[in-house]
């Protein structure tokens, strides 16, 4: 008897994970080895000659700190570059968690090469560190490698969380930028001072492949390839309709939108060529899966930055960078799928039930808003779940006092519980996607019924 | 690129190709300072020297350089000598060659392909030639003369009593020096350092004795100003 | 982070510094073959290789006249070949007595004054005038008597630095 539906081919979700974990757990071992090999290859140059008076080691390790901190340095460049193997591998969102925890310990390192080589000078001379500055400020390239190492202390300084929010966000970045001076001013002295370009050397070959890679993937994947693609795809806004008060639609009309590649879940980087916008870029998830001809994001006004974009005029040129981020069917690892987001966290999973491929009963989902107003594209998401077989719940209300308090006081009253609604949880891989506060709620409770960590996939929206 | 840096109470002048840096080479020096120095206290050879250490159970790097002198007080039939005439333990003559030899050592193991070290007027170079002066003893802000320096004839060493002559004794007599300079060109350093020292503490005799029984080139300069020089650094002369 | 991400790391690392530090080590090797090579050498009266038989040592090889066997070599006196040495030629002669080295003997030690001196590498006077085109050669270093830190400010070589060479 033919069958009536056409069948879905069975994806191993399991063995798909297996193979991104290991690319995830390749890149892990190539980051800190790399650090290892910086060091490695000054001791193979001659370095491991040097261990012979407290001086000379000083002097050894403050050389190993500097080059395991540039190394450090440069691996974050790969990171923040956007490289595709990487976002697929570990996703946008770890990729720059990485790139962030790396940041302080670089500028130690950093730090500490100054220090120890200012010491071990200073005991070869008998004299204190703080003289040798000023025969070190003699040496060619040095005066430059300070003020470098000034702008890496400014960048850290200005990304820590703390200082971040005081700064605007377009402030942070401006001074995140100096971070490619700063690397650009150390390199000098690396050359002149220490050698690190010797000719003939592995060392050689090993720094100039790695800042070709640092540098080379930061122009390819953050300017070359998007202009490329801006240019291709000649994006342009072609609507914006309100979809709550607050709350707006933007469509967007180009050439062959679906050969971008977009999974649900995904998010581009959009800048929006007005007078007033241009200077500055907004990553936004895709609310819809783009048609070859048209796609649509949906965002609400919460800082003044997206306030603005939903005021720009039909026919604004739009350039993008994506699209990324693992927030997307490619991060599947269990068979059943749980999914749970509240407010304007809703439109990437909109997207992703959209373009996810699962079998009727495979996922639940479970819609939160704290008033009616905010159920955003909670009427799509219906048609959706219907068409594919999902079961979907809604749960309107604000924030219980009591139990998990990420769900609505009235359900909690009522006894719903995350293991009433989600069964499958322990089978399941749970996308959560919504404002930081709520989300952290939601991965606690998650987390406490001891499902494995990499199948939570969270999204936290806060602008 | 030039690269100046002080070690040793005196200035390192190290010349190396672009893309070469004195990183690896300053410890080579700073260490051999630290150790060697008789102006810093808590050096090694300080506390040899004012007996709070001993000599035989110092540091293998220690004996080796002493013994090195001393085999050299043998060679030069003790012209040369790691002792000051009143006892006292100095290295000086030999661990600044010593510290330019290892310098160099290193520069050649990384495949540095040309290079000069020159260390308070003490010149070891590698590739080359190399146009070298040689500064005038009654005038120091002038040359004398000028060598090339090269494979073989590596290193140009320089003694005297115009400057700095605390660290030759002169064969534990006090006289005068006979000759106020002495260059000598060898194939290593070392070499070219000793013999310069010995040849100012030896005089006359001690410059025929070892232009005979070394393989060195020899310029000097007597307190008359008179000049002196073997055949192979007539031949070194820049336009010679 | 996955434990096997962490020990891989932690695996690759460590390998790649061992490998760096014996590399080094091979460098640190080569480096006390070079101090070896340039210790103590005079090149002899006639041209002696490069390979000089340190002072400290002055036993050639003896050229042993009965043949060695299994049970080691005979009691007797054996002559050495002539070897040159900083203070002329050498010959030495070695006394075994039951397999072991009983006596050593310097047979023939020139005497420093009965050498031939070598006039060909003797320092000859030289006249001023000689050396004037030399010096205003452009040179990359200065060779003089030793200046201290001082002292070196004022030096030529000080004023070569400035410039870059």
């Amino acid at each position: 008897m033919p069958q009536r539906f056409s069948t879905l081919p069975r994806v191993n979700h399991k063995r798909t994970y297996a193979r991104r974990a290991r690319r995830a757990d390749l890149l892990v071992m190539l980051l800190w080895t790399s650090g290892a090999a910086a060091a490695a290859l000054f001791l193979a140059s001659g370095g491991a000659a040097q261990f012979t008076t407290p001086a000379a080691i000083m002097t050894s390790l403050g050389i190993i700190t500097g080059l395991i901190g540039t190394d450090f340095i440069l691996v974050m460049l790969v990171l923040a570059a956007r490289i595709p193997a990487i976002d697929r591998a570990i996703g946008h969102d770890r990729a720059i968690a990485v790139h962030r925890s790396l940041g302080k310990p670089a500028l130690y390192l950093i730090l500490a090469h100054g220090a120890l080589l200012l010491i071990g000078y200073g005991m070869s001379t008998g004299f204190n560190p703080i003289a040798e500055i000023g025969p070190m400020l003699a040496l060619p390239d040095m005066p430059i490698a300070f003020v470098g190492t000034g702008l890496l202390i400014a960048v850290v300084v200005t990304s820590l969380v703390a200082v971040r929010r005081k700064f605007s966000y377009e402030g942070w970045h401006l001074v995140h930028l100096l971070s490619y001076i700063a690397v650009a001013f150390a390199l000098p002295h690396q050359l002149s001072v220490g050698g690190i370009l010797a000719d003939g050397t592995v060392q050689r070959a090993y720094w100039i492949a790695l800042y070709l890679i640092a540098f080379g993937s930061i122009a390819i994947f953050r300017f070359i390839e998007p202009t490329i693609s801006s240019l291709r795809h000649r994006i342009t806004v072609s609507g914006v309709t309100t979809v709550a008060p607050g709350v707006t639609s933007i469509h967007f009309a180009g050439k062959n939108l679906r050969s971008l590649g977009a999974s649900g879940g995904q998010f581009f980087i959009w800048r929006f060529w007005t007078k007033r916008t241009w200077w500055h870029s907004h990553p936004i998830s895709l609310s819809a899966m783009p048609t070859s001809t048209s796609a649509r994001i949906t965002v609400r006004d919460l800082g003044r930055g997206s306030a603005r974009i939903s005021a720009v005029p039909v026919g604004t040129k739009v350039s993008i960078e994506g699209p990324y981020g693992l927030f997307s069917d490619a991060a599947r690892t269990a068979p059943k799928l749980a999914i749970i987001a509240a407010g304007i966290g809703v439109t990437p999973i909109r997207a992703f039930l959209e373009h996810a491929r699962f079998a009727p009963g495979e996922a639940t989902i479970l819609l939160r808003a704290s008033t009616e107003e905010e159920t955003y594209h909670w009427d799509e998401i219906r048609d959706i779940a219907a068409a594919k077989g999902a079961l979907c719940y809604v749960m309107i209300g604000h924030r219980s006092p009591v139990g998990a308090g990420w769900m609505s006081e009235s359900d909690v009253r009522r006894g719903v519980t995350l293991a009433a609604a989600f069964p499958d949880l322990a089978r399941s891989d749970v996308y959560l996607c919504g404002p930081t506060a709520w989300l952290d709620l939601v991965e606690k409770d998650v987390r406490a019924t001891r499902i494995p960590a990499h199948q939570i996939h969270a999204e936290r929206f806060d602008w | 690129m030039r690269h100046v840096f002080e070690t040793m109470g005196t200035v390192a002048s190290i010349e190396l190709p672009t893309g070469w840096g004195p990183a690896l080479v300053m410890p080579v020096f700073a260490a051999i300072d630290e150790r060697f120095s008789l102006y810093r206290p808590d050096s090694e050879l300080s506390r040899i020297a004012d007996g709070r250490a001993s000599l035989t159970t110092s540091s293998d790097t220690m004996r080796a350089s002493y013994a090195r002198a001393v085999d050299w007080r043998a060679l030069t039939g003790g012209l040369f000598s790691p002792h000051r005439p009143d006892g006292v333990l100095d290295l000086n003559g030999i661990v600044k060659a010593e510290a330019i030899e290892q310098a160099g050592v290193l520069l050649d193991a990384t495949g540095c392909p040309t290079w000069s070290i020159n260390v308070g007027g003490d010149i070891l170079v590698s590739g080359g030639p190399w146009p070298t002066g040689v500064v005038d003893p009654s005038d120091p802000t002038a040359l004398l003369c000028s060598v090339l320096l090269g494979d073989p004839r590596r290193a140009l060493a320089t003694s005297g009593s115009a400057q700095r002559g605390d660290h030759i004794w002169l064969g534990g007599s006090r006289a005068l020096a006979e000759f106020v300079q002495v260059s000598v060109a060898a194939n290593d350093i070392v070499t070219a350092d000793v013999l310069a020292t010995a040849i100012i503490a030896g005089g006359r005799d001690a410059l025929d004795d070892i232009t005979d029984r070394w393989d060195v080139d020899v310029f000097a300069v007597d307190r008359s100003g008179a000049l002196a020089a073997t055949p192979g650094f007539r031949r070194a002369l820049v336009g010679a | 982070m996955r434990t096997r991400a962490v020990l891989g790391s932690l695996f690759a690392s460590t390998a790649v510094l061992v490998v760096g530090w014996q590399a080094g080590g091979a460098v640190l090797a080569n480096q006390a073959i070079g101090t070896t090579t340039s210790a103590p050498q005079a090149s002899g009266t006639s041209g002696t290789t490069a390979a000089t038989v340190p002072s400290a040592t002055p036993l050639p090889s003896a050229t042993a006249t009965a043949a060695p066997v299994a049970a080691g070599p005979a009691d007797g006196t054996y002559t050495g070949s002539s070897v040159n040495t900083p203070f002329g030629s050498v010959q030495v002669a070695v006394t075994l007595s039951g397999g072991t080295i009983t006596d050593v003997t310097a047979v023939h030690l020139t005497d420093a004054d009965g050498r031939s001196r070598q006039i060909s590498n003797y320092a000859a006077p030289m006249l001023r005038s000689e050396v004037l085109s030399s010096q205003s050669a452009h040179v990359s270093n200065v060779g003089g008597a030793t200046y201290t830190t001082r002292g070196y400010l004022q030096s030529v070589q000080s004023a070569l630095d400035q410039a870059g060479f």
